[in-house]
């Protein structure tokens, strides 16, 4: 056997001694109750779903939280899952829509309390650059669905078929969401540039 | 992208997406994801036990219904031969009980003739 780099990371970070299993076997190994193949499922997908979560709900904490709110989903609901489908797809709808209801309850939340003052344990490396902090805090006042989709089709390359269906609207809703929002924040990114 | 064609609206800005990259890239720490996964399966673990949690207390559940449903049942059988024996109670008593005015049938008298 060959030790082989899962091909969703980016960096080196697992190597694993076995092939990795067709997806559909470990679906439905999945199914029976296995819980190392629902394992394996989590390890190639976390990644994806963690930057679907991110691109509707921003802050990193909360993306996580979406993230394992969503697995949990998806492990409940496995068992209805049909294995010929694309259980990628089947996980984004589910990431997107734990992220939303994440978003709803923060929202509820921040209405109720003050601002956080706890400091992330995760850094984010832009945070000490003045336009992209600009252009952070411009991301943070669209419109969570337009924001949604300049992530999702600009950082992660989906299609505006695959946006439409992960967040529930038109594609034609898609392409003029991400056109407001690329004006926004080419609008910001120009402020910003002419300021500095 | 193919998509981006369809209209002239798309205009792609790369330094943007540069940006917006940067800004919403995921954590690069060593052990991360493996870590995520972890407590992934440790919420999912979790959670089922949670689930298995609720499917005793949904059995639970279902039997208090039950009986609660069976003591409504005897509950309302009883008021209701209770409610019929004070209603026949006070029925008759009305109908055997002789009022003021009611007409006297019988008198006893001296026995005069």
């Amino acid at each position: 056997m060959t030790a082989v780099a899962l091909p969703w990371a980016t960096t080196p970070r697992r190597v694993v001694t076995e092939r990795p299993s067709d997806e559909r076997d470990l679906v439905l190994a999945a199914q029976r109750g296995e819980r190392e193949a629902f394992s394996e499922l989590v390890r190639r997908h976390q990644r994806r779903a963690y930057m679907v979560a991110r691109s509707i709900v921003i802050n990193h904490e909360d993306a996580e939280d979406a993230v394992q709110e969503a697995f949990l989903h998806a492990y409940k609901a496995i068992g209805r899952f049909l294995p010929d489908q694309a259980f990628g797809a089947w996980l984004h709808r589910i990431t997107a829509n734990a992220a939303l209801d994440v978003t709803r309850r923060r929202k509820v939340r921040d209405a109720d309390e003050l601002p956080e003052t706890v400091a992330s344990p995760f850094r984010d490396p832009a945070a000490a650059d003045e336009l992209r902090t600009r252009l952070r805090d411009a991301l943070g006042t669209l419109p969570e669905r337009q924001r949604s989709v300049i992530v999702l089709h600009d950082v992660e390359g989906y299609k505006h078929a695959e946006i439409g269906k992960m967040l529930d609207i038109p594609e034609g809703t898609a392409r003029s969401d991400l056109h407001y929002a690329r004006s926004h924040l080419r609008q910001v990114l120009g402020g910003v540039r002419s300021g500095l | 992208m193919t998509d981006e064609m369809k209209g002239p609206a798309l205009v792609r800005d790369d330094e943007l997406t540069n940006h917006l990259r940067a800004i919403v890239a995921p954590p690069e720490a060593p052990g991360y994801w493996e870590s995520l996964e972890q407590r992934i399966m440790a919420r999912v673990d979790r959670g089922t036990e949670e689930g298995r949690w609720w499917a005793l207390s949904e059995r639970a559940y279902q039997f208090g219904l039950l009986a609660a449903g069976l003591t409504l049942i005897v509950a309302g059988s009883v008021y209701l031969s209770s409610h019929a024996l004070e209603a026949r109670m006070a029925y008759e008593s009305v109908i055997e009980t002789p009022g003021v005015d009611q007409p006297i049938y019988a008198r006893r008298g001296p026995l005069d003739d």
